[in-house]
């Protein structure tokens, strides 16, 4: 049957240049009209607008700073420590959370009933309370531990209200943040020897010594710099002692510090444990069974067969909940703990600076949760199982 | 490990589900070199018979000797039958994180202790025997399912086994797949390994086998060389069995 | 073969027994596992008992140094104060409204879980009928009702509605979203993607900030409004690109052959979606969605950053003034359960539901 021409309007090309013509078109009228409404109001307040307020001294303190700041640096130093301390509470938070959750997981997917319950009561009571009540219900606690005079003796530890002390080693604290860095690398290096496919053609023995030698080696550069560096003559080791009003000596770990990370961790732990226990759960039987009947032992089964297979079957997920955690960390402001979040918000009320500072805050948390994301899925399609068509995550 | 002793020796096997008696004081031996076809209807007990002799069922009671090793509570005596059991599963239960190679070498080197390199190149020869040597470097989710499970075979044969179990090889295969798989376990039985072999393939129990054994409702309730069992079938049960299966 | 002596037939105690020493006892790892939970929980409800009933006060009219004697929890707080926690500052003569409007609510969410009540239009006019009845009562004005404003909604009524209006608001927003995303058009859905996947990586908290502080400079004054409906209209975007995402994977688990035959009997897009695709993908997403609501239950939570006095807020003040700065624990532990109770409860459900679908699947 010939078919009329069809009209303009009817044509499929037509239509669909139309609709996204039309779309793209929508959505630009919407953020210029966004942008001149908000110069329009900015100017009528009499604020110039540009970045420039960047460079300019900040006049106020951050309460909790890796680096060295003071309140004549500028906006730009200020938000750089703002998104350092984040990605430390992030690392702490991340790990300390993978360290709980693979803990309850196991305790959940294991045999043994008696903790089992205890895994379960653990993750229904952490997961199911909103994290800030959480975080408002340590941070109380940690207010009303007794003040520094009377503070709680933990050993070489110390609880007051004015924060955690901890027993340190007596050097600069330049040379410990190189020797945590130093330490860290060789940890990081010796477990991917381990782990690596490249270095798995090694017979077991010498990928162990090689292993071992890294660690040794980052040991052994560690204990040099401390040596270098460590004021002669005094102690080693720098042990908290109270002083009528204040404790000298030690690490103080600030109270918001302390309960934002418990809070993330114990809060993350739970949502962990049940991603680490349908990881288990989505191990095949057959596979075990085989293994078994090769005559592999307990342990083996484990870490040759069922971890791999588990950690496989839920990194996928993991991976949200981890840049779901990253963002937790703003929750910082709610007890005032100086993350990324927090020092914007400050900038903001102190600059006026609204629009670009809201700005640099959207494009700060998409570029640490993108990397993130991108190397857990980079980590994710290495490990992917060949053949099967599983997708990575978003 | 007594290697005059009977290869397997069942006596008096029970095993409960719960409340259900799955296996009903099944008794059975097989010498060295046997190689025994079990058949059967669906849930008659089969797989639970093949996965108590090497543990991965616990029976309830009856006793199981493998070359004179009782299997009981002690942990040592279920390592040591598993070292010398081999077995072959109906879904292959390859490791999918591993190569093929790694499939083959992971048990020798871990539970025999065998260096990386003798373990390698054994698996090599078994991977040549099982005609797959070409796909040794690929991934299991990369093969078809007649290869993945001659894979399965040849893991099985790395470790050396004295004996080698089969539970239902073929029946999760498409035909032109069971005929290469079949192939390769006749070329084992020629070669005298001891096998028990759950299978439905009756051309190849004719064929190969020195022993059949039916089983219906976790009894053994006919066992005869392969001639007797097909032409004059005492049971009826069995006679009812052999009309449905050879029917197709 | 030489004649072996036959193991003893167990019966069926002996084997259960077995069973036991096996799980609780099995090796030495084991062993200490158990005692060490045994003792953690033995433990932790004994201490839990005596503090929290045993050796507690329960009168309001109790002292702190008679709840310090008494040495267990203080529930004087709460038998003082629970109407602030519950109601913050509504006028409290006329409290017995929000009451009724947290029953409109929980009314809904029970309604909703009733297999019978899943479909679009059932579910919509439950919500939307809710959502009014509840504006109704709070605000007041008609009716003989007198005006309540949203400055003075507090505690679990305010906590209850931004919830609600937050999943009335982003859940047709999130199937626009998904459907955009999954749009043959290549300029919307990648635009769709990017939109969704930065708001994803935002925390939520950032967003509630923008729209409660930064966006009225954005928007011509008319448009401006409460300021909380702007906050309400932050979160409601932050869910719909969350719920946008887990309905784009149920619509990947539906076969390809769904949408095919679909085309294939000639019906129009709409029709495609929202009678073929649109309920398989929400029936393989149910799961994920329940816990999506769950999620968004407790992130309303976030509303005190930006000056709310929701529930938590609420409880906050209620212990933070005056003669009860010492009884923060018992503050916490009553706002805790009510949280608890919705959040554990909805995803029980979830949970159940699960379940059953996965039985469903396994008999097909
Ligand atoms: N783990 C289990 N729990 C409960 N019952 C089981 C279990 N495994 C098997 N059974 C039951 O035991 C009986 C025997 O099962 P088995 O798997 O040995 O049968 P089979 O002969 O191998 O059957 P098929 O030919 O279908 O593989 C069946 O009725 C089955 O329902
Ligand atoms: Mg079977």
């Amino acid at each position: 049957m010939p078919m009329p021409a069809a009209p303009l309007w009817r044509s499929r090309t037509t239509r669909s240049l139309l609709l996204q013509g039309g779309f793209a078109l929508a959505l630009l009228a919407a953020i210029v009209a966004a942008t001149l409404t908000a110069r329009a109001n900015l100017s009528a307040q009499g604020m110039t607008s540009g970045f420039d307020f960047l460079w300019t001294s900040t006049g106020w303190e951050m309460n909790f700073t890796l680096l060295p700041a003071a309140p004549t640096d500028p906006y730009w130093w200020f938000l750089l420590l703002g998104l350092l301390n984040t990605l430390l509470m992030g690392l702490i938070g991340l790990g300390g959370a993978s360290v709980i959750g693979l803990i309850v997981g196991l305790m959940r997917s294991g045999r043994n009933p008696a903790a089992r319950f205890l895994a379960t009561l653990y993750i229904e009571l952490f997961r199911n309370l909103p994290l800030i009540l959480q975080l408002f219900f340590w941070y109380a606690l940690a207010n009303a531990l007794p003040n520094p005079r009377a503070a709680l003796d933990l050993g070489p530890a110390l609880l007051s209200s004015r924060g955690i002390y901890l027993p340190g080693l007596a050097v600069p604290y330049g040379a410990a943040i190189v020797i945590a860095a130093i330490l860290l690398l060789g940890l990081a290096l010796a477990i991917r020897v381990l782990a690596a496919r490249r270095f798995a053609r090694m017979e077991p023995v010498p990928r162990r010594v090689l292993a071992l030698s890294l660690v040794l080696l980052a040991i052994l550069a560690s204990a040099a710099i401390a040596l270098a560096t460590h004021p002669p003559g005094t102690g080693w080791l720098s042990l908290p002692q109270p002083r009528g009003l204040r404790i000298d000596g030690g690490i103080r770990v600030q109270p918001e510090f302390a309960c934002l990370a418990i809070a993330i961790m114990t809060y993350g732990g739970a949502y962990v444990g049940e991603i680490v226990r349908g990881g288990f759960k989505a191990v095949g039987r057959g596979q075990l069974e085989a293994a078994r009947a090769l005559g592999l032992s307990p342990w083996q089964v484990f870490s040759r067969v069922r971890l791999p297979l588990a950690f496989r079957a839920m990194l996928p997920i993991l991976i949200n909940q981890y840049v779901w955690l990253i963002k937790a960390t703003t929750l910082g402001i709610a007890v005032g703990f100086s993350d990324f979040f927090m020092v914007i918000a400050s900038s903001i009320t102190h600059s006026g600076q609204t629009l670009e500072l809201i700005g640099i805050l959207m494009g700060g948390f998409l570029v640490v949760n993108f990397s993130l994301a991108a190397v857990l899925n980079r980590l994710n399609r290495a490990i992917a199982l060949k053949g099967h068509n599983t997708g990575g995550a978003a | 490990m007594d290697l005059t002793a009977p290869a397997i020796a069942i006596r008096d096997l029970n095993k409960f589900y719960g409340t259900f008696h799955a296996l009903c004081g099944l008794s059975l031996t097989v010498r060295k070199g046997e190689r025994v076809v079990v058949c059967g209807p669906s849930g008659s007990g089969k797989s639970t018979m093949i996965r108590c002799i090497n543990q991965l069922e616990e029976h309830d009671s009856g006793e199981i000797r493998v070359f004179g090793t009782l299997l009981d509570d002690n942990l040592a005596s279920i390592d040591a039958v598993r070292r010398e059991v081999g077995m072959v599963f109906q879904h292959f239960n390859l490791f999918p994180h591993m190569t093929v190679l790694e499939n083959c070498t992971l048990a020798p080197i871990l539970v025999r202790k065998t260096p990386r390199a003798v373990a390698e190149a054994l698996a090599l020869k078994f991977l040549e025997k099982v005609r797959i040597l070409d796909q040794a470097s690929k991934f299991p989710g990369q093969l078809s399912g007649g290869q993945q499970q001659r894979v399965a075979i040849a893991r099985a044969l790395c470790m050396q086994p004295e004996i080698l179990l089969f539970d239902e090889p073929t029946s999760a295969l498409d035909p032109e797949m069971i005929a290469e798989v079949l192939d390769v376990m006749v070329t084992l039985a020629n070669e005298g390994m001891t096998m028990i072999c759950v299978t439905h393939e009756m051309g190849f129990a004719r064929k190969v086998a020195d022993r059949v054994i039916f089983m219906d409702k976790g009894e053994i309730v006919e066992e005869a060389a392969p001639a007797a069992f097909f032409e004059a079938p005492r049971n009826e049960r069995t006679r009812l069995f052999l009309s449905e299966v050879l029917a197709h | 073969m030489t004649a072996l002596p036959a193991a003893p037939a167990l019966t069926p105690p002996a084997r259960r027994f077995r069973r036991l020493r096996r799980d609780y006892f099995g090796s030495p790892a084991s062993a200490l596992m158990t005692l060490a939970s045994l003792g953690i929980l033995l433990g932790l409800g004994w201490w839990l008992m005596n503090w929290a009933l045993l050796d507690a006060t329960f009168s309001a009219a109790a002292t702190q140094a008679e709840c310090v004697q008494a040495g267990g929890a203080c529930w004087s707080v709460i038998a003082a104060r629970w109407r602030v926690i519950l109601f913050g500052i509504y006028p409290y003569d006329e409290q017995w409204r929000p009451s009724f409007a947290c029953a409109v609510v929980a009314g809904i969410i029970l309604l909703s879980c009733l297999p019978r009540m899943w479909s679009f239009r059932r579910l919509a006019l439950t919500w939307g009928l809710g959502a009014a009845g509840f504006y109704i009562l709070m605000r007041g004005g008609i009716l003989g009702l007198s005006v309540v404003n949203e400055q003075q909604w507090g505690g679990l009524p305010l906590t209850l509605f931004i919830f609600v209006a937050t999943a009335v608001a982003g859940m047709p927003l999130a199937i626009l979203l998904a459907l955009m995303r999954r749009s043959e058009l290549p300029v919307v859905a990648r635009v769709t993607g990017w939109i969704i996947d930065t708001i994803r990586s935002l925390p939520l908290l950032s967003i509630l900030f923008t729209f409660a502080i930064v966006v009225p400079f954005m928007l011509p004054g008319f448009l401006i409004g409460e300021k909380l409906y702007r906050v309400i209209c932050g979160a409601a975007l932050f869910f719909a690109a969350y719920q946008a995402e887990i309905i784009r994977g149920g619509f990947q688990g539906i076969p390809r052959g769904q949408d095919e035959a679909a085309k294939a009997l000639g019906l129009p897009y709409w029709q495609r979606m929202s009678r073929v695709l649109l309920p398989q993908a929400f029936r393989l997403a149910l799961p994920a969605t329940i816990n999506q609501f769950v999620v968004a239950f407790m992130e309303t939570s976030l509303v005190v950053v930006v000056g709310f006095i929701d529930l938590l807020a609420a409880g906050n003040t209620a212990y933070k003034t005056g003669e009860w700065k010492f009884a923060y624990v018992e503050v916490y532990a009553f706002v805790a359960a009510i949280y608890f109770l919705f959040v554990f409860g909805l995803s029980r459900y979830g949970a159940y539901l699960e379940a059953r679908m996965n039985a469903g699947h396994r008999k097909e």
